[in-house]
């Protein structure tokens, strides 16, 4: 009985506790300062038909709102306001009766500022790190812990870098990839001789493909890269700003991918002691090549996917293939093809660490 | 010579000298996979479902990153399986979290790349969001329904008579060793290129209240989950499958 209220507690306590939060967040309207209301009733009160330039057919609606205040001086009154959307709702979106929704208030308006989107977003959190203790137990909590101080560090930079107004920004990211491979790593494999290896070849692999990367954009002067098609530029100038991202983006793969290799080699030592520094760093690129494919598949599916909602209006609005891509893909391509570079560099390099340092170690050791 | 032509010689330069036939095969694993994704929307952009679009193209860029250029047959087939079946179950689960999240399209701090277009092009954004959901996470179902398939293949080589409990534990284990990498992967490909939002974010002092409703954020943060929670699911349904196809072939031998 006490062994398996152990082994169970763990992931009953996330199930509680993550429910009793979901619903919190229904309550935690009087913790915002902004003005929430929840929708008690709505009404279409216009619908027109619309026609672009580009004979695209939409349908445009207003709804009457009414709504109960949930916080600030008011709470509990009902407020009216009008909300429109249109059927694509690209840019708008359709309130409906139970949503809670945040307003701005003046004397004389009511606006509508957007959706409250708290629960959703916490009931998605508390699907995920409940599937991940239930299935995974420790390794899955490591695995969290991981990207939440990953998470933190990542903020601290930002932080940073805003103080130092921006000053010094590439060595600023390229620090704080150093910095985030050695604690991922540290998580993950604990202080060993694994974690070694596995930390100097992402870091040389990294740096291998950024600066033959770098060697290219210059020799093809960034011939059909179009930095200002970058999103979110505010104080950082594009390229900097997009040779960071890149860097960070990559990082993880080469990481996964190294921590694989270096795994298998290790195991194939033990297994065979005897075993050559030559056989090591074959069997390690033979390891490699079979992960490499999938890995750069997994970065080019996240940068390139993501791009869909705008490359989809670009062709939409009339625009052809080749300037569609160009102002939404470029970039994308261009970092899934800098950080697949590097993903295929470190196996070489990684293999090659982890034979040497394998064999001379044996050898000491007779 | 463009730099992205460029820039993709040296990866096929790359790949074959450290892969050689193999590595070209990943290296056109690669472009094909692309080209799914920009026939996928120039299919939606032609007003077909998309839904559908993803489902069918979705199983198709799953078989590129899983088949081409990988030959153990017991490996490829069962993290086929299993991926297609992880990508029905994150369907099912996508399109109601998208529904009531309505994070679709676009968000204030987009506007400026909006100007002069226009919106009202009468396509479902909310549909186009599960389709990117869906498509951003294919990638990762691949690759770690791959590392499972491959682990728990060789174990079945050296112990033939494995039994079926046995099986799930190294299934598992194999899980337990791959997420904390596979986790990183995911979180520094979404949150690399999000360096320049939490640069705007900051620069423009949005309070925490503010970040954990805005729209764009909250439209990449579920992303993350989503696609962490494929990945999870993606361990025990690979066993599951694998155990399968071993019941079958074995009673077939008695």
């Amino acid at each position: 009985m006490g062994k398996y209220l152990r082994r169970w507690w763990g992931p009953l306590v996330i199930f509680v506790g993550g429910l009793l939060l979901v619903i919190g967040t229904r309550y935690a309207a009087p913790l915002y300062s902004q003005p929430v209301m929840q929708v008690i009733a709505s009404r279409v009160t216009q619908t027109s038909k619309t026609q672009d330039e580009f004979n695209n057919r939409d349908h445009q609606y207003t709804q009457q709102l009414t709504g109960r205040m949930l916080n600030g001086s008011r709470r509990g009154h009902s407020v009216q306001v009008k909300n429109s959307y249109t059927t694509s709702g690209a840019f708008d979106q359709k309130y409906r009766v139970g949503d809670q929704v945040f307003i701005s208030m003046t004397k004389q308006t009511i606006l509508i500022k957007g959706l409250k989107r708290d629960t959703v977003l916490v009931t998605l959190l508390w699907l995920a790190v409940f599937l991940l203790v239930l299935l995974l137990h420790r390794a899955g909590l490591m695995a969290l812990l991981s990207v939440a101080l990953n998470l933190v560090v990542f903020f601290l930079a930002i932080e940073l870098n805003m103080a130092r107004r921006s000053d010094g920004f590439l060595w600023l990211f390229g620090g704080l990839a150093l910095v985030f491979a050695l604690l991922t790593l540290w998580l993950i494999l604990g202080p060993t001789k694994q974690m070694v290896i596995t930390f100097v070849a992402t870091i040389s692999g990294t740096a291998l493909s950024l600066g033959l990367s770098a060697l290219v954009l210059a020799l093809t002067q960034h011939k059909g890269i179009y930095y200002e098609t970058m999103a979110y530029v505010t104080q950082v100038a594009p390229q900097p700003l997009f040779l960071a991202a890149t860097l960070l983006g990559s990082l993880g793969a080469v990481m996964d991918e190294s921590t694989d290799i270096v795994a298998t080699l290790f195991e194939l030592k033990t297994d065979k002691p005897s075993i050559s520094a030559h056989e090591l760093f074959q069997a390690g690129r033979q390891v490699g090549t079979t992960i490499m494919g999938p890995l750069i598949n997994v970065l080019l599916l996240i940068f390139i996917a993501e791009t869909f909602p705008i490359a989809l209006l670009l062709l939409k609005n009339g625009n052809s293939w080749g300037y569609t891509f160009s102002m939404t893909m470029s970039l994308g391509m261009a970092q899934s093809l800098i950080s697949g570079i590097g993903i295929v560099l470190a196996i070489p390099v990684v293999s090659f660490l982890a034979s040497r340092l394998l064999v001379t170690k044996a050898g000491a050791v007779e | 010579m463009s730099t992205i032509m460029a820039l993709s010689l040296v990866l096929l330069a790359v790949m074959i000298l450290v892969g050689g036939r193999k590595g070209a095969m990943a290296f056109l694993s690669i472009w094909l996979n692309f080209g799914c994704l920009f026939l996928a929307i120039v299919l939606v952009s032609l007003h077909f479902s998309p839904i559908m679009v993803t489902l069918i193209l979705g199983i198709l860029m799953l078989a590129l990153t899983i088949f081409v250029g990988q030959d153990d047959l017991r490996t490829t087939q069962t993290a086929f399986f299993a991926a297609v079946l992880v990508l029905l179950i994150l369907l099912a689960l996508i399109v109601p979290i998208e529904h009531w999240a309505a994070v679709q399209g676009f968000g204030m701090e987009d506007s400026d790349e909006l100007e002069g277009m226009s919106l009202l092009v009468g396509i479902n954004f909310v549909q186009i969001s599960i389709a990117t959901a869906v498509l951003s996470t294919l990638g990762a179902i691949a690759e770690a329904a791959m590392a499972i398939a491959a682990g728990l293949s060789e174990l079945i080589e050296q112990h033939p008579t494995i039994s079926r409990r046995a099986l799930f534990k190294s299934g598992l284990h194999v899980g337990q060793q791959i997420i904390g990498t596979t986790f990183n992967t995911l979180f520094f490909g979404f949150f690399g290129g999000l360096l320049g939002l939490f640069i705007w974010f900051a620069d423009l002092n949005y309070t925490w209240g503010e970040l954990l409703n805005n729209k764009v954020l909250d439209a990449e943060i579920i992303l993350v989950l989503l696609a962490l929670i494929s990945v999870i699911l993606t361990v025990p349904m690979t066993t599951w499958v694998m155990a399968q196809r071993l019941q079958i072939s074995r009673k077939k031998q008695s």
